[in-house]
């Protein structure tokens, strides 16, 4: 009997195969990312002789040890990997496990799907380990996947094990991060932006410790940083990263504990109560959407102003060093950073950055319609006398407007901070530094809102795919000296090194156009489409 | 006929393979309360999310007030929806939300705005991810009954409203139709819809198979008769318009009867009947009947 199969199947096996099915694609991207990208740099490595003394002088600089985490085993395919690949992978891969931990736990929670699911003999504690348990497996897959892709691509097997080892302890402590932000707070958006604020922290610090000696047990204070004492190739310590394990261990137990807690549906932290009404942007469609991109962006404002000031004030430090040692001048542009000996090719090379978060805010911020309208939340504002069109114009020129904002303030957090040591940086020339990225910006724009005309699943994604995607490939492209079609499929390709150099107009305004077209389809797209409301 | 306060034409919507909706041509007109009955999948929903424009016709026309669905910033001028399954942003609390689709809406009067709180015994200094079922409900009932829109569509808005709550709802109806709102009012509360409909519509399948008032409803269809007789009951098996004929051996006989009755009063004054109960169906045993012939 069909009934007696079921139950005898335990309702763990059930949840567990609820959570793999919720986990399975973006587990399988991930992984193919991670180890795709390591054996491609191991394999693109070219050997150069480097100077002992000149090696010594890059692991003492502090800006290179700020920027890059510090440089190890550098003349080594595997330690040139680890140093190319490491953090650029520890990010992404962290960034997954805690928007999937929140995504399939608070998520499934607040749209409803868990009452059901929890009527029965599950508790919800349960169904918390459960879910964290099958997502915890995720990262261990993505280690040993990148373990496996370096020693075939042909380097040393501790090396390669130690670095799959920490990637895997990386994304373990990030699953569990989500997971208890998600027991923390009531809503997936709250969780989510707790969750990503440990992770900005973990950065900073792992740079602050990085590029202050006297501050360099910070270090042991960030995954990022814990990942870096591992060094891999070099003196292949497993201490730092069995502490990492064990503090993504710990918070897994806690999210358990905390789950027991709290009423379905409910969060430790409560929400508050009753509380007067503030009217305030509530009396258009375009007033609304600034009010819901308020305080998101106040938070990724924190993040970026705070790394821009911190790489403002590394600036001169970086740019004497590589005037006074040329070798690495030509080692970072191989590795993507051209032109880092001057001041403002310095600035021009990590502004570029710049255009990988403020494109994923813009793709988060459409997601975030879709979301609203997946929860039937737009329903009643759709019911009321606005077009669908005006809908989305607002919601994308306030999105655009907000990443404006975040730009801005990246260029003026990086003039103060090479103000502050004298590193003669114009304010007009980082300003101009940092809006040079609109371009990629709009493609992100762009693509995020034709997604949502035509594929509103997948709107975050089709939406960060120019800066992130675009990102991840140029640093691909440049490791293993792709051909130049290659290379000049990512946006990147096509930005001029502003402020050292004038701006690519035409280039621009290409990348504008496609971005114009976007729109353009998708807002016909979105017109045309049934809603889900 | 006087104005038509909605009004469909041929209207159709195939999901995939799924006809959700077939041919339907409907005419409400201005300051009626219509009913909107069908089980579950009919298509009722789908109905009101082609009206509402939320969703496209794959084929035929809508039009609110003459205006047609599709421009939905002229035709939302003049309507108010509440949705079935009604969410709102969870942090904002419910006097927010009621000023939000105030400001965006077609107009609202706050003062019987007030008034509807205090009816719902709403508490809207809460966040909305705090409210249950019944008091997002509320929340859009609210909004929707202020803003004395000309057309109210509600999507089952009592589904999760307690029995207090309900009287409060039908008194807001009257009220709306006392002020020649039209209300189309899509719902499984038989009993509500019995209450406060002048007309009602029943889907089913995607098709609309009846539109009529509550009266001529029972009319159309089925009475039911109990007879008993001092002597031996006619045999009525066979008589034009009997059915589900039971006769349990004694004094008593049951049927239903359907069309005229003239054929059975005959059959029954041939003999001699002691007592007769004559019962119309309630609106509930007229949509199960509906739902009996679907399932067939």
């Amino acid at each position: 009997m069909i009934a007696t199969t079921a139950a005898a199947a335990g309702p763990e096996r059930v949840l567990r195969g609820l959570a793999v099915r919720q986990v399975r694609r973006g587990a399988l991207v991930v992984t193919a990312v991670c180890a795709g990208m390591s054996a491609l740099v191991v394999v693109g490595y070219h050997s150069e002789a480097l100077d002992p003394a000149a090696l010594a002088a890059l692991a003492r600089n502090s800006a290179i040890r700020t920027l890059f985490g510090e440089p190890v085993a550098l003349d080594q395919a595997g330690g040139f990997t680890v140093w190319r690949t490491g953090t650029v992978l520890a990010v992404l891969l962290g960034v997954w496990a805690m928007l999937a931990a929140t995504r399939i736990t608070r998520g499934e929670e607040g749209a409803g799907r868990w009452g059901l699911l929890l009527s029965g003999r599950i508790t919800l504690a349960e169904a918390v380990r459960q879910h964290l348990g099958v997502l915890a497996v995720v990262p261990v897959l993505v280690g040993a996947a990148t373990a496996a892709a370096m020693i075939a691509a042909g380097v040393d097997a501790t090396g390669s094990l130690l670095q799959g080892t920490g990637l895997a302890a990386v994304g373990l402590f990030f699953v569990a991060v989500g997971g208890v932000t998600a027991q923390l707070f009531a809503s997936r958006s709250a969780a989510n932006g707790a969750a990503a604020a440990v992770l900005v922290v973990g950065l900073l610090t792992r740079m602050v410790g990085d590029g202050v000696p006297a501050l360099a047990w910070l270090r042991w204070l960030s995954p990022f940083g814990l990942l870096a004492l591992t060094r891999p190739f070099d003196s292949n310590r497993g201490l730092p990263v069995s502490v990492l394990a064990f503090a993504g261990v710990l918070l897994l137990a806690l999210a358990g504990r905390l789950a027991a807690r709290r009423d379905v549906g409910a969060a430790i932290l409560a929400t508050a109560g009753s509380r007067p009404a503030r009217t305030a942007l509530l009396g258009s469609v375009p007033a609304f959407a600034v009010r819901r991109t308020v305080r998101p962006l106040a938070a990724w404002s924190a993040g970026i102003g705070a790394y821009f000031l911190l790489l403002g004030l590394i600036a001169r430090s970086m740019a004497e060093f590589l005037t006074g040692n040329p070798e690495f001048a030509t080692m970072a542009a191989q590795a993507g950073f051209p032109a880092l000996d001057t001041v403002e090719g310095y600035a021009a090379t990590l502004f570029a950055l710049l255009a990988v978060p403020v494109g994923v805010f813009v793709a988060v911020r459409l997601a975030a319609v879709a979301a609203d309208e997946n929860a039937r939340r737009l329903t009643l504002l759709l019911a009321a006398p606005v077009t669908r069109v005006r809908l989305l114009a607002a919601e994308a020129a306030v999105a655009g407007c907000a990443a404006l904002v975040l730009i801005t303030e990246a260029g003026v957090a990086m003039w103060a901070g090479t103000a502050i040591v004298h590193a003669g940086l114009g304010a007009g020339e980082a300003l101009a530094g940092a809006w040079n990225v609109v371009p990629i910006v709009l493609l992100c724009l762009g693509a995020a809102v034709l997604a949502l005309g035509w594929a509103p699943r997948a709107v975050a994604a089709i939406g960060a795919l120019p800066a992130a995607g675009g990102f991840l490939w140029q640093v691909l492209a440049d490791s293993v000296d792709a051909p130049s079609w290659i290379r000049a499929l990512s946006p990147f390709a096509h930005l001029a090194a502003v402020p050292a150099t004038a701006p690519a107009w035409v280039a621009a305004s290409v990348m504008a156009g496609i971005a114009a077209a976007g729109v353009v389809a998708g807002i016909i797209g979105y017109r045309r489409r049934d809603l889900c409301a | 006929m006087g104005v038509s306060a909605l009004r469909t034409e041929h209207l159709s919507k195939r999901y995939g393979r799924l006809l959700a909706l077939d041919d339907l041509t409907l005419d409400v007109a201005a300051g009626e309360v219509f009913g909107f009955l069908g089980p579950n999948g009919a298509g009722k929903s789908t109905t009101i999310r082609l009206l509402l424009g939320l969703a496209r016709p794959t084929s035929g026309r809508a039009w609110i007030f003459d205006t047609d669905a599709a421009d939905v910033a002229a035709a939302h001028n003049r309507l108010a929806y509440v949705p079935a399954d009604v969410a709102l942003w969870p942090r904002m609390t419910g006097a927010e939300v009621l000023d939000l689709l105030a400001r965006i809406g077609p107009g609202t009067d706050t003062a019987y705005r007030e008034e509807l709180i205090q009816r719902f015994a709403l508490d809207v200094s809460k966040p909305a991810g705090t409210y249950s079922t019944g008091n997002r409900q509320k929340v859009a009932l609210i909004a929707a009954f202020a803003t004395r829109a000309p057309l109210l569509v509600l999507d089952e808005p009592t589904s999760g409203l307690d029995p207090l709550m309900e009287l409060q709802f039908r008194q807001a109806v009257g009220v709306a139709r006392d002020n020649g709102q039209t209300v189309f009012l899509s719902s499984h509360q038989l009993a509500e819809v019995e209450a406060v409909c002048d007309r009602v519509g029943i889907l089913r399948a995607g098709e609309l198979v009846e539109v009529a008032s509550v009266a001529q409803l029972r009319r159309l269809h089925h009475t039911e008769v109990a007879a008993t007789f001092t002597g031996t009951p006619p045999d009525l098996a066979g008589v034009h318009g009997v059915h589900d004929l039971h006769a349990d051996g004694g004094a008593t006989v049951r049927f239903t009867l359907s069309g005229s009755p003239a054929a059975a009063l005959r059959a029954l004054a041939d003999a001699d009947v002691a007592t007769i109960v004559v019962r119309e169906q309630s609106l509930e045993e007229i949509f199960l009947a509906y739902y009996g012939q679907n399932a067939q």
